[in-house]
């Protein structure tokens, strides 16, 4: 179930009430049977099958790992679980699009439309790729003896299937989220007021924010042809906007649930678009991800390679940004995205060092408007490469890229597409995040709005609430990244 | 030369200053310009100093310092 549905809004309070009441000893199997209902209920029942063997063969794996003392044996151990879970993964997200769908000439995966209904297809991976990420990151960690293995099946199992996380994470280290589920529970209200908070926040973010951008988005974007010029590239930039209140509304979602069972998970963004290097974006943008693909992807090929000279990190990080890429689906759209970051971080390699002297000699290295510049730089790349993952075929994509830059086109046919009202709501509800951040950064309070008067801080929640009654625009859309 | 000593020649040849002063629970946020770059400079110029080699397991556990001269300990 989807956390802006209705079935989640009654599902959350009633597990949650469930927990004050049950014993300590019984609370991780009420959380792991929570978990697992939340699961089922997407339709798809086989995916638990699927779920407790990846389990089973994780924890198993893990415990033979951290009795295992010969090195070569344990790296054989490791190998296996990895590639067990690798095996759940593709079989699941890659070889069915592959056997039903696969048209060479064009890479493009047209899903099961042809076969069964498309939910199939969208169900099939939900949560998967998340699962497996966490699966492998433990594996990985008893390997590297940053952990011990977990003793206890079902505690290990809860920490892969929590589910706040289990749809689109953040994908949480073992050694963050073990401890936490294993503490006596106490009521918090600090934890459970800003979890509610937090909660709504995010809901306004994705049902008030993203889901109206994306009326605009989905104009332009749904038929890129009818579109030459401004319009693309206020598409494009809105989309940029769009994604991040989308995953970053859903991120709040689940961090909130979770606080209120007194568990904190990975903060998944922060602030990313005010990043200065695509490097600095990749350090504020789905961190968990990020963190993951770093450790596990990243570091391993840069060490191998370090023979290589600069070409050894180069390479590196173009690997790991294909495979970042690929991770999204299996498309051109996301290769050629993926691609970009690589090409943007590897090119960045070569020409750091020059960049940082040409700085000193021109006396900007710390200026403000150098800071700025590199800013609005940073942020174009980025909402560049969100062309190809958002456009729905690489040809698509490739024309809004050849048009970018042709006048004003239809701007007004695009803003106005949806009335003058709805142009004015998305700019005044987008102003609120902005305002907000910008209010919480300059008075230097993070604990906003707690720290504001009584009467203010029922203000601010009031006005949330009608704003979220007033001004949603479908709570049935989906959130985008839970196709990934 | 104490093992520390020559580590910390390294330090301020790779990261480019004289004024570092390396300690064992010293870590990449203590240093300027400590990033992945950087660091797997300053692995390939301790292996090719102390004529090393660190394996992958190894590379991918070092914490701060401390952990990095113990295994250069290891090794010599």
């Amino acid at each position: 179930m989807a956390f802006n549905s209705l079935t989640y809004f009654l599902f959350l309070p009633l597990i949650w009430i469930v927990y004050q009441w049950a014993p300590d000893r019984l609370r991780w199997l009420l959380l792991l049977a929570a978990s697992l209902g939340f699961y089922a209920m997407l339709k798809a029942p086989y995916l638990l099958v699927v779920l407790c063997l990846a389990a089973g063969v994780t924890f198993t794996v893990g415990l033979r790992l951290g009795s295992c003392s010969d090195e070569t044996g344990r790296k054989r151990l490791l190998w296996v679980g990895v590639g067990a879970n690798l095996l759940v993964l593709v079989s699941l997200k890659y070889l069915p699009a592959l056997f039903f769908s696969f048209n060479p000439s064009l890479f493009i995966f047209n899903g099961f439309a042809n076969f069964s209904p498309i939910t199939f297809h969208a169900l099939i991976t939900i949560g998967i790729s998340y699962y497996v990420f966490q699966a492998i990151s433990y594996l990985a960690d008893i390997y590297l003896e940053i952990i011990e293995p977990e003793p206890h099946f079902g505690h290990l199992f809860l920490s892969l299937a929590f589910f706040p996380k289990l749809l689109q994470g953040p994908i949480e280290r073992s050694g963050d989220l073990l401890p936490q589920l294993k503490k006596p529970y106490v009521f918090d209200y600090d934890m459970a007021r800003s979890g509610m908070l937090l909660f709504a926040w995010g809901l306004f973010k994705k049902v008030v924010v993203a889901d109206r951008l994306a009326l605009f988005v989905n104009t332009v974007y749904g038929d890129v042809h009818a579109y030459t010029g401004l319009p693309l590239i206020l598409a494009t930039y809105f989309y940029a906007l769009q994604i991040y209140f989308d995953f970053s509304g859903y991120t709040d979602m689940a961090l909130g649930s979770a606080r209120l069972f007194n568990i904190n998970l990975t903060r998944n963004f922060n602030a990313p678009y005010l990043a200065t290097s695509v490097a600095d974006f990749w350090r504020r943008w789905h961190i968990s991800f990020s963190r993951w693909i770093l450790d596990y992807i990243f570091k391993p090929l840069q060490m191998s390679w370090r023979g290589w000279g600069l070409a050894g990190t180069a390479v590196a990080l173009l690997v790991t940004f294909l495979v970042s890429g690929i991770w999204h689906g299996a498309s051109w759209g996301f290769v050629v995205w993926g691609g970009l970051h690589g090409i943007y971080l590897a090119s960045s390699v070569y020409y750091k060092s020059w960049q940082k002297k040409i700085h000193k000699v021109l006396g900007i290295e710390k200026t403000r408007l150098l800071k700025v510049w590199q800013t609005i730089l940073t942020f174009n790349l980025v909402s560049f490469a969100w062309i190809f993952f958002r456009a729905n075929s690489l040809a698509d994509a490739l024309y809004v890229v050849r048009h970018l830059v042709e006048g004003i086109g239809r701007v007004r046919a695009m803003l106005f597409a949806h009335g003058t009202t709805e142009l004015i709501v998305a700019l005044l509800m987008l102003a609120v995040p902005l305002l907000v951040k910008t209010l919480a950064v300059t008075s230097k309070r993070l604990d906003m709005p707690f720290c504001l008067p009584i009467p203010l801080r029922w203000a601010v929640y009031c006005l949330l609430v009608i704003s979220l009654s007033l001004f949603s625009v479908d709570s049935g859309r989906a959130f985008l990244y839970f196709q990934f | 030369m104490e093992l520390q000593a020559r580590l910390n020649e390294i330090f301020c040849e790779v990261f480019d200053d004289d004024d570092i002063n390396i300690a064992p629970e010293m870590t990449a946020n203590d240093v300027d310009g400590w990033d992945s770059l950087s660091h797997v400079n300053l692995i390939v110029a301790i292996e090719s100093k102390f004529n090393i080699r660190f394996n992958q397991k190894e590379l991918l556990t070092f914490k701060n310092v401390g952990d990095l001269l113990n295994c250069i300990a290891s090794k010599i």
